[in-house]
């Protein structure tokens, strides 16, 4: 019996009413636990549209997301769930620039069980993780772009979530920076078991996952580390 | 980091809009505690002039709001002196004349006519001259407030409406009011004003009784229903002191007004927070979509929102209040108050401008943290 997916799209689609865009035309993913996904495609080709369905940030306008076998439309309290089971990293970072980086990687924990201490302990010991422990009070204009995003991921990992969602998380990075953040990645997906989905246009990013999920006009067009037609593939 | 802390770096990291914030709710809740506490202070100054005295019943003409305007005649008194129960009575005229020849501010003075032996000169205390007694017709004794405006002491003289009177003694009463008046003998101040053997109405206490209640309604019933000469009643009415203070035209007046006013002054503040928080809302839309992506739930949102605009109209209410006590302590020093102001502000309607400054931090919140709450997630990411 095969496992059950921990992520699966089942003909998703998504229209904006304004200007009938179809961002994503019978979209059928599916992501293994433990995986590591690279959404790659032109701008516009409905990368970054995937990747808020999945994360549930927005609802499908036909079809469904599965997370671990339940649909999301079935979930009643979709934030709840995404604090407890989904990390965002976005490009621009977007930390609360009023806050340092100690108390940017709590704000998720305000919905968890832990105590102020607790939540403190839990945020320095992430810090420590992303190779943080020596800006803890400091603000994020304080700091490098690549710091930056260290501090963001240690944030989506803040309720250990098992599923880290990267939307072009080394767009605004060097390239020197941006090798620091995929290796980052790549020890909490090989040493944490993590699953991640990274949206990127860089191939070199890409080629760090092990698969790779080309889309087009919002249909996938290509899958499989070697870029292979999806029409080739059993799906 | 609490909750809260994380409230409290929203406000104090955006310090001149949260700083312009709190002032439109301190000016708001300076003008209610500084009207509704002069409004309030005025009652009980009122209402104090006969509690302190133990004055239980209070006679004036039936129908007549406006204590000046009632007139009874003097022998009412003899006759309510008879009943059953009543232990004093004290008679009193009562006008209110304009001392503008001598400070321009003394436009309306109280002038009060008692008699010599009447039991309302006991509760006041002589700084300087003496007690007004019988004989003293061209006698005045003047309130320590009105004689500061007025720059006069014992012996000096003193005009009112074209007659010249001695100052016979300056006193201080417990109640700011009196200390703002003047007092004659009741038969100089009916000559003056011209109404012969007229008075406004009189002050009665009734003796000690274990069941006072009963013995106020009766001796109330009897009053109301005492006849002249000719048989016909008096038409007059006796009120406990509460209410009639209470239903006192002059107060219900300066309470209307006050509220009014203060109506007004709480919805340009709550306006004035509904602003603040509606830009900081739209300012923050993606910081409140990121809150929410990361797992925010809608009500933590909301909390955040109100939260901090009940802060700000706390922060407001606050330095409102300090504000508004000094503005009254400061008015009872200006001569055209003399004396109708009380210093002091009671604590219950400092506790209305806390209650009032919280209904307006969530009024003005309301709506901001319900366009904040509803915010989808990744349209808020995409606000430029």
């Amino acid at each position: 019996m095969s496992e059950t997916p921990l992520l699966r799209t089942e003909r998703l689609c998504k229209t904006y009413p304004d200007g009938q865009v179809n961002a994503l035309v019978e979209v059928a993913l599916s992501i293994r636990r433990g995986e590591h996904v690279a959404l790659m495609g032109a701008s516009g080709s409905g990368k970054s549209t995937l990747l808020n369905l999945l994360g549930g940030l927005d609802r499908p306008t036909s079809g469904a997301v599965f997370f671990e076998g339940r649909s999301l439309s079935d979930i009643p309290d979709l934030d709840r769930f995404r604090a407890r089971n989904i990390g965002f990293v976005f490009q621009s970072f977007f930390l609360l620039p009023t806050l340092t980086a100690l108390e940017n990687v709590q704000v998720p924990m305000f919905e968890g069980p832990l105590s102020a201490r607790q939540r403190s302990a839990k945020a320095s010991e992430l810090l420590k993780l992303v190779g943080m422990s020596h800006r803890l009070r400091h603000r994020p204009p304080q700091l490098s772009v690549g710091e930056r995003q260290r501090i963001a991921i240690a944030r989506a990992l803040a309720n250990d979530p098992p599923l880290l969602l990267a939307d072009e998380p080394t767009g605004n990075l060097d390239s020197r920076t941006a090798a620091e953040v995929l290796d980052l990645f790549a020890h909490l997906h090989r040493d944490k078991g993590m699953t991640l989905v990274l949206v990127t246009h860089g191939q070199e990013v890409a080629e760090r996952a092990e698969r790779i999920v080309r889309m087009r006009d919002g249909r996938i067009c290509c899958e499989g580390a070697a870029l292979i037609p999806v029409s080739a593939t059993e799906r | 980091m609490r909750f809260y802390q994380f409230i409290l770096k929203n406000v104090l990291q955006r310090k001149a809009r949260s700083a312009l914030t709190m002032i439109g709710v301190a000016i708001a809740v300076t003008a209610v505690v500084a009207l509704v506490g002069i409004a309030d202070g005025f009652e009980r100054s009122f209402r104090e002039l006969y509690e302190r005295r133990g004055v239980d019943l209070l006679v004036v003409r039936a129908g007549s709001s406006e204590h000046l305007s009632s007139s009874v005649p003097q022998q009412v008194g003899e006759q309510i002196r008879q009943l059953p129960g009543v232990r004093a009575v004290s008679p009193g005229l009562m006008d209110v004349v304009s001392f503008e020849q001598y400070n321009a501010n003394l436009t309306s003075v109280a002038l009060q006519g008692w008699a010599a032996d009447s039991f309302l000169f006991d509760d006041l205390r002589l700084i300087s001259g003496r007690r007004l007694q019988a004989g003293d017709e061209n006698g005045v004794m003047l309130g320590m407030v009105l004689a500061r405006n007025l720059g006069k002491t014992s012996g000096d003289k003193l005009e009112i409406a074209n007659h010249f009177f001695t100052v016979a003694g300056v006193f201080e009463s417990f109640n700011p009011l009196e200390s703002g008046s003047a007092v004659l003998l009741i038969g100089t101040l009916q000559a003056l004003m011209d109404r012969p053997n007229q008075v406004t109405g009189f002050q009665i206490i009734l003796e000690d009784a274990a069941d006072k209640k009963a013995l106020l309604e009766r001796v109330r019933q009897e009053i109301e229903s005492l006849r002249n000469a000719q048989g016909r009643p008096w038409g007059i009415a006796a009120t406990p002191t509460r209410d009639y203070v209470r239903s006192t035209s002059q107060i219900r007046m300066a309470e209307a007004m006050a509220w009014m006013t203060s109506i007004i002054a709480l919805v340009i503040g709550a306006v004035g927070v509904l602003n603040t928080m509606i830009m900081s809302v739209f300012e923050r839309t993606r910081e409140i979509g990121i809150l929410r992506a990361i797992g925010w739930r809608k009500t933590r949102v909301v909390r955040l929102i109100l939260y901090e605009s009940v802060l700000l109209s706390i922060a407001g209410a606050a330095a409102g209040i300090v504000a508004a006590v000094l503005l009254t302590r400061a008015l009872t020093w200006w001569p055209l108050v003399n004396g109708l102001i009380r210093g002091d502000v009671s604590p219950q309607v400092i506790v209305q401008g806390f209650l009032i400054a919280l209904a307006v931090g969530l009024i003005g919140g309301a709506y901001p943290a319900y366009r904040g709450a509803y915010l989808l997630p990744t349209e808020a990411l995409r606000h430029e």
